[in-house]
């Protein structure tokens, strides 16, 4: 049977990251693990992939043992094989060293036809994870993805930039990051998948089961370096009105009277 | 006609930006990465060089625009296959051009294309790579980046460790600026050998047929967030701005309820706006909406709290219900 392979990440629960002002570093105990939520969408192309051709997903993700509830969460909702990677020297990492971990990670659960991602994490933002992973492998990378089906062999794919949309055709294996909001409906996890999933374990990876370079993961291997953090702070500065809303309104329509965007 | 030169003839060690061309037409972020790249080029003294890619330089409708830019020069590499953006191909042009010329920058606006297009490129040389950075800065004779990062109210300055340093740069950042001097031109020939083969094939065009929205160069801005607590509030803003003859701009959180389109997003990942007046309602303002809106002339916040960051770092705070606010305003308005 052919597989997908769907990486998905861990995120800091908007609201509970925080610098600490000593030493300018972030807070660890008062973050918030949650599934970063672009990630949920590509987790419905998946399934829905799955459901149309029979495929069957492996769910991948990088990060200390406290990740794991999401890969049970993405069985539940359809994916049939876990895979953890997991090590104390990943610690750190930028892209450019998570993909590589991605990458050799990939490589090892070869053959597949498709890697799905999600188009960014909503933590860093940054976008890269797909495409430099992709280019670790040596395959084509497909971002802003909308529509994914088969056609023989092929994949087509839909991608919408600003410009309009494309339609792409290309031959397994192809790394796609599908774009936010594709979906409205992201179906829920099953209740009796999550029974089965409470019982087993992901396949963990460590740096050693993938034969990964030292000297390319983690911190120090990252070649992005974080010089400092630290939180931005707002001073009141303008005039705070309060009063009834008509008061309000009468303050701001002759604001913008003055500014000369209405004429009275 | 311009010059042709081999990548063994162009200059080495310049700050390159990459120019993104569609139909003929120069995407304006490619002028406003420019602005900054120019001032780091004077302190380091290196050269900054747009490198456009291309079918044919005759379809090329902008000429007069790049005859405008700061670059001192403009490196053009014009070949049939470049007609779509193909990923795999424009990025193996780059990395050709990048190992033949060893620049010390390479830089690409966070446009979808420009971030499809940079982790290619950093993934295949083992680069490091920056994202949505909005400041730049030289220390010590390196470049420091700057960009909000966590999605929250943090502020990250980073270094790369590799050469070239790259960074996508977000959209509207920066200011377009222009040249006294006019850039060389030169059209750069790929090595005989080069593999001009794509592994993508494009089989279908849809254009857009909505208009882009003109939100980085509106005068005026009505943005929303969730403060005005339902789709149905928030689609009272084109009301107002219709009025007001404003554009109507969001915040992350809205975004992804799908109260609105991705492109009305103000901030990190999307639109950076300085329009005379802004009027954010219900807007709490994370860091990340505020680095898109921050340099506005005039700001106008109306929210519930007063501790809210927009109300503080607001020209005018309103501290009243956003959603009864913009009712109100909105039948004033039509009296």
């Amino acid at each position: 049977m052919e597989k997908i392979i769907l990486c998905i990440k861990g995120v800091p629960k908007p609201g509970t990251v925080k610098v600490d002002p000593s030493t300018h570093t972030l807070k660890r105990d008062s973050l918030e693990l949650i599934l970063n939520p672009p990630d949920r969408q590509a987790v419905e192309m998946a399934v829905r992939l799955k459901e149309n051709y029979g495929f069957k997903i492996t769910v991948v993700t990088m990060g200390p043992p406290n990740v794991i509830p999401f890969l049970k969460e993405v069985y539940g909702i359809g994916a049939d094989e876990m895979v953890l990677l997991s090590d104390r020297a990943f610690a750190g990492a930028d892209t450019l060293a998570t993909s590589y971990v991605l990458a050799e990670a990939i490589k090892k659960l070869s053959p597949y036809s498709l890697v799905v991602m999600g188009l960014k994490s909503i933590d860093g933002e940054t976008s890269q994870v797909p495409a430099e992973t992709a280019a670790l492998l040596g395959l084509p990378s497909i971002t802003n993805v909308k529509t994914i089906v088969k056609e023989g062999n092929n994949w087509i794919l839909i991608r919408q930039t600003e410009y309009g949309e494309e339609e792409l055709e290309l031959e397994p294996p192809v790394v796609a990051s599908v774009l936010p909001e594709v979906f409205d409906y992201l179906r829920p996890p099953s209740l009796k998948r999550l029974l089965e999933v409470k019982e087993k374990d992901p396949l963990v990876f460590t740096a050693q089961d993938l034969r990964l370079s030292p000297e390319k993961l983690g911190l120090n291997g990252s070649p992005t370096q974080v010089v400092e953090v630290f939180e931005k702070k707002f001073e009141a500065k303008g005039q705070v009105v309060e009063g009834e809303p008509s008061f309000l309104v009468e303050k701001l329509i002759s604001v913008l009277e003055q500014k000369g965007i209405i004429h009275p | 006609m311009i010059e042709k030169k081999n990548l063994e003839e162009l200059e080495k060690g310049s700050l390159l930006a990459f120019g993104e061309i569609f139909n003929g037409k120069i995407h304006p972020s490619a002028i406003e990465v420019l602005t900054p790249l120019k001032e780091l080029g004077l302190k380091l003294d290196k050269k900054v060089v747009l490198i456009c890619l291309m079918d044919n330089f005759k379809s090329f409708q902008d000429l007069e625009v790049l005859k405008k830019s700061v670059a001192d020069e403009v490196w053009m590499v014009c070949h049939q296959e470049l007609v779509h953006f193909k990923d795999d191909l424009y990025a193996e042009v780059l990395i050709e051009i990048v190992k033949t010329t060893s620049p010390y920058g390479l830089f690409f606006p966070a446009t979808s294309l420009g971030c499809a297009l940079a982790p290619r490129i950093a993934g295949k040389l083992n680069l490091g790579l920056c994202a949505h950075v909005n400041y730049l800065e030289v220390e010590d004779g390196k470049i420091v980046m700057v960009r909000p990062t966590y999605g929250e109210n943090i502020i990250a300055k980073l270094i790369l460790k590799t050469t070239p340093v790259m960074a996508t740069l977000s959209i509207g950042a920066f200011s377009p600026s222009f040249g006294e001097k006019e850039p060389k031109f030169f059209e750069v020939a790929m090595p005989e050998g080069f593999n001009w083969a794509s592994k993508i094939k494009v089989r279908k065009f849809k254009p857009s047929v909505k208009q882009p929205n003109r939100l980085s160069t509106a005068k005026v801005v009505v943005a929303g967030g969730r403060g005005l607590k339902s789709k149905e509030n928030f689609e009272k803003l084109f009301e107002l701005a219709h009025m007001l003859k404003a554009e109507v701009g969001a915040t992350r959180p809205v975004c992804y309820e799908g109260w609105v389109e991705e492109d009305r997003m103000i901030g990190v990942s999307g639109v950076t706006v300085r329009p005379k007046v802004y009027i954010g309602f219900g807007i709490s303002g994370a860091l990340q909406h505020t680095v898109g809106m921050e340099n506005s002339e005039f700001i106008v916040a109306v929210n519930t709290d007063k501790e809210a960051p927009l109300v503080k770092m607001a020209h005018l705070a309103l501290i009243g219900d956003a959603s009864q606010v913009l009712d109100l305003l909105i039948k004033k308005l039509k009296k």
